[in-house]
């Protein structure tokens, strides 16, 4: 485990263009024949494109040295025909394109957030949320749109260089090679413009991010910028942002516009060059007149095409940076992982205790010291254990090893008899309702909520569950449980959405109910009351409450006091008050000032 | 492509062009110049395929000598040579001018944009905290950003574009018209076609493109919540629900995508096709016209150039137009935001207040609404004399904030007045009121900077040792020094290494070292846990010793030992008075108390 995590750093590295590559084809590949038709489409596409100047020019050849009506009829058809399939094959190879560049655009969304379910809590957080919400959304569509541009714009690149060669050699070998060299060329101002101009673009990344971090602070920090007064020395430091930038972004616009520049004195020596070279071979009888016009909007068209495609090449690095960070996310090996045939869990008898650790210590991968060290105590039917500490003890971390969020470092935790990691993470969590610190609510209605604990609960089941968990304001709302929900559960005040955070963990039957630091956001008649009716309600199961007030634990039936990660007293209230000098400390912080009332 | 949720169409696009133009003071030489050289290149570009006609003609003339007198035909420079190399002359002076034009504006677009911003950056100071308490912080940020974007993007490429673009079809047109009527014609009446085409196209890609938008949105939303409530997902066993979900947004919009990528692509195309079937048409009126000797190899060729040079500025005429009214639209918003109310400025003269400052606090007939048909406050009068513990408790909404805000002067008051030592409040200047204020907020806001260069925020000359002071007087010293790298790690806004418990430290560090007469606690110690809270509260009564204090806090328990405590509910004072004297009226503090600790 401990090895894993040294080798982080070293495999962040080793993620290079191979693997980024690698994710393409693997996002690609399902969709070959797919994008086989799209080549096929920009073939037909290219060809008549270049099929109407060489026929336009047979046309003037046509007329300038006959008077047959019929043969340039003739031609007028074929250049019809060839702007038809030409056209056509354009606009089915983008229609293609867009529904191959959406496919693997979804499939990447989908694929990153499929993997995403996958991570353990560390894993997660390794990551952090901001930037798996990126990874997930703006990366794939920089990626999707990346692949459509690189379909129209750089995809015809080659296919338009040789095609057009190849017709050029066709009217003359002479003009051909003169292609030829026109292409090399081009191709190598290309190259070397994309070379100046591809780090530029991607620091004007960098500085676009750093005026929208830089605006953001000031504007969500604005009251305390004002409190201390620093609006000035704020407003310099955004106006030097901004300087960065511009500076940059005119850098950019420079090179750009001398490539542009550059490619435009090209095209004008190339054209001179086919007029000279072409009324010379013309003179000499190896072409006819009217071919002049075909090869200059060869190479005309040649040259087009290379800038477009340069564009689209500096997209590329963006594209890459964010396949990398996609195929980063895939690449993690969850560090909680079913074993191939986990053990499914039977109610033993009841005098094996539901839950027990023991000396269960756990680190963090990136962590010096243990968050929990050498645990050792059982949850039994029908009592209620308490964990009390201060912040950074560990509280949560000991519900989150119960769940299987993190697996131990060492000695092992037992769920009905049975090591944890020996059995899958469904099957336990199947046992177990939990109520997170943080009550979540997804959008949606009360409803869908509360059977995210019980699908098959009946509307009775939840409004019992509503009730146990103190939620009258439900019976208020005029919806009732099809109230909705909005993102978060931001339509509900702190203490609404824990009641229903509760009311989704007492919807599901469970061996276990965990309650982590769940009675915070309540008042304290609330609080007794919602106790109260939990210990009629779950009798027959093992509760676990993770809290901070001694208020909310004082009953249970023992209570772990933790410090540092460590057990330092175990026992009743009064017991604890008697030998724990740690609960005796919190216990008096809190009650100083409710004394005098009892 | 676009990213529109906004209007796409200015109210006044005429007088924010005009205010734009006033805005680029300073740098409207260069739009000038590349404007002049605009006109000049497309005339020199305009007469090109004249000039070509003429070169091709006199080639032939001679080819056809040559052959006539069964001899080859050789281009040399009395051959032919000359003529080529003034055609070449030409093309440069058109390169020339294009050049001057492209290099000139290669900065200007972003020379305006950085005066435009370092205008915001300057509003953002001016700004009253009711413009950012009712706007979106996102709104603002892409003012700054996209908005400005949009703008430069039409100025660096659109702008030009459209007078070369006009130029050109203009005076293609009346050069092919010069002629031949008829091919003019037949190229007209498609080009009618086609922009007819783009407006259809243009207006279709527009709605689609919001659906776009709009379920991209729901993805988005989809996803951030389920990264943000990943613990119930997995505890839950909803994994596949919620994958099934995603993928099912996912799927729309890949296929919404795949249709707005499609048509946002698929114009020029058509477009193209639409010239082309005007190419041959022409190709073979023109054949016969040719064969017929109405007009000569080099007009035929000659058109065939102007055909095509007209037909691009069609589809980019329409294109452009419809960016520049995206553009301007942009810029309104800008200036809208230039435009929005600033706070009152300080008054000339402000008073001063004498030295030391002693903290007496006194609200007299304090009446206050954030919106003027709303009132909040409607009469609030209270004395906090030099060093007292001010306890303000109310339900949410009660104007707790409301009154903190009032007190730092962040809101004006609309009636009564607030004294300082006897001073109005409106009467000092803002920053040196604030200076006598220490305070620490609901949401610790720390900036993307150090640990140490957080904590010196508001004493940015503070040495090491203070900073390391405060931090030990704010019981975040010792985790500060677990970090990599001490006082000197970077945290940045969204920082996921420090807790919220921890932030709140900090920021309660950083009040600590400005060593204020007068300290704010808004809800500060509310997710720190009791026991830390008791220590912080230890802190606090040594630092707020001599120091007039106000604390909003939950729990009641802290506030106990209060001089005063003011109850608030709708706005207004409902009770005042100490814990006991409180308790002895027996009415809505009593009743609160006797909840929390029942």
């Amino acid at each position: 485990m401990s090895k894993d995590a040294s080798g982080e750093k070293g495999v962040e590295k080793d993620y290079s263009k191979s693997a980024s590559f690698r994710l393409l084809l693997r996002l690609v590949a399902p969709y070959r024949r797919l994008a086989l038709l799209t080549v096929l489409a920009l073939l037909c596409d290219i060809t008549g494109m270049l099929y109407i100047p060489t026929e336009l020019s047979a046309l003037i050849n046509t007329a300038v040295s006959s008077t047959d009506a019929g043969g340039m009829l003739a031609h007028g058809i074929s250049m019809l025909v060839a702007a038809v399939v030409g056209s056509g094959g354009c606009l089915v190879s983008y229609w293609l394109a867009s529904r191959l560049a959406a496919r693997v655009g979804r499939d990447m969304r989908v694929a990153v957030y499929e993997k995403s379910l996958e991570l353990g809590g560390y894993d997660f957080d390794q990551l952090g949320t901001g930037s798996m919400i990126t990874r997930t959304l703006s990366d794939a569509n920089v990626v999707q749109q990346t692949f459509l541009m690189t379909f129209i714009m750089l995809a015809p690149v080659p296919v338009i260089c040789v095609v057009a060669i190849v017709l050029a050699f066709g009217i003359d070998y002479v003009m051909g090679w003169l292609l030829l060299a026109i292409t090399l060329v081009m191709g190598a101002v290309m190259v070397v413009a994309v070379k100046v101009s591809a780090p530029i673009f991607l620091v004007l990344q960098g500085f676009i991010d750093n005026m929208n971090t830089r605006l953001r602070e000031t504007i969500t920090g604005i009251r305390v910028i004002r409190a201390f007064g620093r609006e000035d020395a704020e407003r310099r430091n955004l106006d030097a942002t901004f300087e960065d930038y511009a500076r940059n972004a005119i850098h950019v616009n420079l090179v750009f516009a001398t490539a542009d520049c550059m490619t435009f004195f090209l095209m004008n020596v190339v054209e001179v060059l086919v007029v000279w070279l072409g009324a010379d071979r013309v003179g000499v009888h190896a072409m006819q007149i009217g071919s002049i016009s075909a090869l200059v909007e060869y190479a005309m068209l040649i040259m087009f095409f290379m800038m477009m495609g340069q564009f689209a090449i500096l997209q590329l690095p963006r594209a890459m940076a964010c396949l990398t960070r996609a195929s980063e996310v895939l690449a993690v090996e969850p560090r909680v992982r079913d074993r191939e045939a986990p053990a499914a869990l039977v109610a033993a008898d009841p005098t094996v205790p539901v839950a027990r650790f023991d000396h269960v210590s756990f680190r963090f991968a990136d962590a010096d010291e243990d968050t929990l060290r050498d645990l050792s105590f059982s949850l039994s039917r029908g009592e209620v254990t308490a964990v009390i500490g201060s912040t950074g003890s560990g509280k949560s971390t000991i519900a989150k090893m119960l769940l299987r969020f993190h697996d131990v470092t060492d000695g092992r935790v037992e769920f009905l008899g049975r090591d944890v990691r020996g059995v899958g993470q469904h099957e336990l969590r199947d046992h177990i309702a939990y109520v997170p610190q943080k009550a979540w609510l997804f959008s949606g209605t009360i409803a869908q909520n509360l059977r995210d604990g019980n699908p098959d609960a009946t509307d009775e089941e939840l409004w019992h569950a509503v009730d146990v968990a103190q939620g009258a304001f439900v019976h208020e709302l005029p919806d009732g449980l099809d109230a909705r929900v909005s993102q978060g559960g931001s339509n509900f005040s702190g203490g609404q959405r824990q009641r229903l955070a509760i009311a989704r963990a007492l919807a599901r039957k469970a061996d276990l109910y965990v309650f982590d630091d769940s009675f915070s956001a309540l008042d304290y008649k609330t609080d007794a009351r919602l106790r109260h009716a939990i210990r009629a309600e779950l009798a027959d199961a093992a509760v676990l409450i993770i809290a901070q007030r001694v208020s909310t634990i004082r009953d249970a039936a023992q209570i772990v006091v933790l410090r540092d990660g460590e057990v330092v007293g175990l026992g009743t209230h009064d017991e604890l008050l008697a030998t724990c000098p740690t609960y005796l400390a919190i216990a008096e912080s809190q009650e100083r000032g409710g004394d005098d009332d009892e | 492509m676009s990213e529109e949720e906004e209007k796409d169409v200015p109210t006044n696009g005429r007088a924010t062009a005009l205010r734009l133009w006033r805005s680029a003071a300073g740098i409207r030489w260069r739009l000038v110049v590349a404007a002049v050289a605009a006109v000049l290149y497309v005339a020199t570009d305009l007469a090109t395929p004249v000039y070509a006609a003429s070169l091709i003609d006199h080639l032939w003339a001679g080819i056809q000598r040559a052959f006539a007198s069964g001899r080859t035909f050789r281009v040399t420079m009395e051959n032919g040579g000359v003529d080529i190399l003034v055609y070449l002359g030409i093309w440069m002076l058109a390169w020339a001018f294009y050049s001057v034009q492209s290099l000139v504006m290669a900065s200007f677009a972003e020379r305006l944009n950085l005066k435009l911003r370092e205008e915001i950056s300057r509003k953002v100071e001016r700004l009253p905290l009711r413009y950012f308490d009712s706007h979106k912080p996102g709104d603002t940020i892409s003012r700054a950003t996209n908005d400005l974007d949009k703008v430069s993007e039409v100025l660096q490429r659109g702008l030009l574009q459209i007078i070369i673009s006009a130029i050109t079809l203009v005076g293609a047109l009346v050069l092919m018209a010069r002629m031949s009527l008829l091919l003019t014609g037949v190229f007209l009446a498609f080009a009618v076609l086609s922009a007819v085409l783009t407006k259809v196209v243009a207006a279709r890609t527009l709605a689609v493109a919001a659906r776009r938008q709009d379920v991209l949105g729901r993805l988005t939303g989809r996803v951030e919540e389920a990264y943000s409530g990943r613990a119930v997902i997995k505890a839950f066993g909803r994994e596949e629900e919620s994958l099934a979900r995603v993928r099912e947004d996912a799927e729309e919009l890949a296929q919404v995508s795949a249709h707005a990528d499609f048509l946002t692509n698929a114009i020029s195309p058509a477009i193209r096709f639409l010239m082309r079937l005007a190419q041959v048409i022409c190709g073979v009126l023109a054949g016969g016209m040719l064969v017929a000797g109405r007009i000569t190899v080099g007009t035929f060729q000659a058109f065939f150039q102007y055909v095509l040079k007209a037909s691009e500025p069609l589809t980019q005429l329409s294109l452009t137009l419809n960016m520049l009214q995206g553009a301007l639209a942009a810029a309104e918003r800008v200036f809208v935001l230039l435009d929005e109310e600033e706070v009152v400025p300080d008054p000339k003269e402000p008073a001063t207040l004498a030295e030391p400052v002693r903290g007496r606090v006194a609200f007299e007939h304090v009446r206050f609404g954030y919106a003027p048909d709303k009132p909040l406050m409607r009469d609030v009068s209270f004395v906090a004399r030099p060093g007292q513990k001010v306890a303000i408790v109310g339900q949410t909404g009660a104007g707790k904030t409301t009154l903190i805000n009032l007190l730092m002067r962040f809101y004006e008051v609309d009636g009564g007045r607030i004294t300082l030592d006897g001073t109005d409040t409106r009467s000092l200047a803002r920053a040196d009121l604030r200076r006598q204020f220490g305070m620490v907020l609901q949401d610790s806001w720390l900036f993307e900077g150090t640990v140490a260069q957080n904590i010196a925020y508001g004493h940015p000359g503070a040495t090491r040792e203070e900073v390391e002071a405060a931090a030990r007087a704010a019981h975040v010293d010792y985790f500060v020094r677990t970090l990599p790298e001490g006082y000197d790690t970077m945290l940045a806004n969204d920082a996921e290494n420090v807790s919220q418990g921890q932030r709140q430290l900090l920021t309660i560090a950083r009040a600590m070292l400005t060593d204020p007469a007068i300290l704010i606690l808004d809800e500060a110690t509310s997710s720190v846990d009791t026991r830390t809270e008791q220590y912080i509260t230890r802190a606090m009564e040594a630092i707020m010793a001599d120091r007039t204090s106000f604390v909003i806090a939950h729990r009641l328990s802290t506030i106990v030992d209060a001089d005063l405590i003011l109850v608030m509910d709708h706005g207004d004072i409902v009770e005042k008075g100490s814990h006991r004297e409180l308790l002895e009226q027996d009415g809505v503090y009593a009743d609160l108390y006797r909840s929390q600790f029942a």
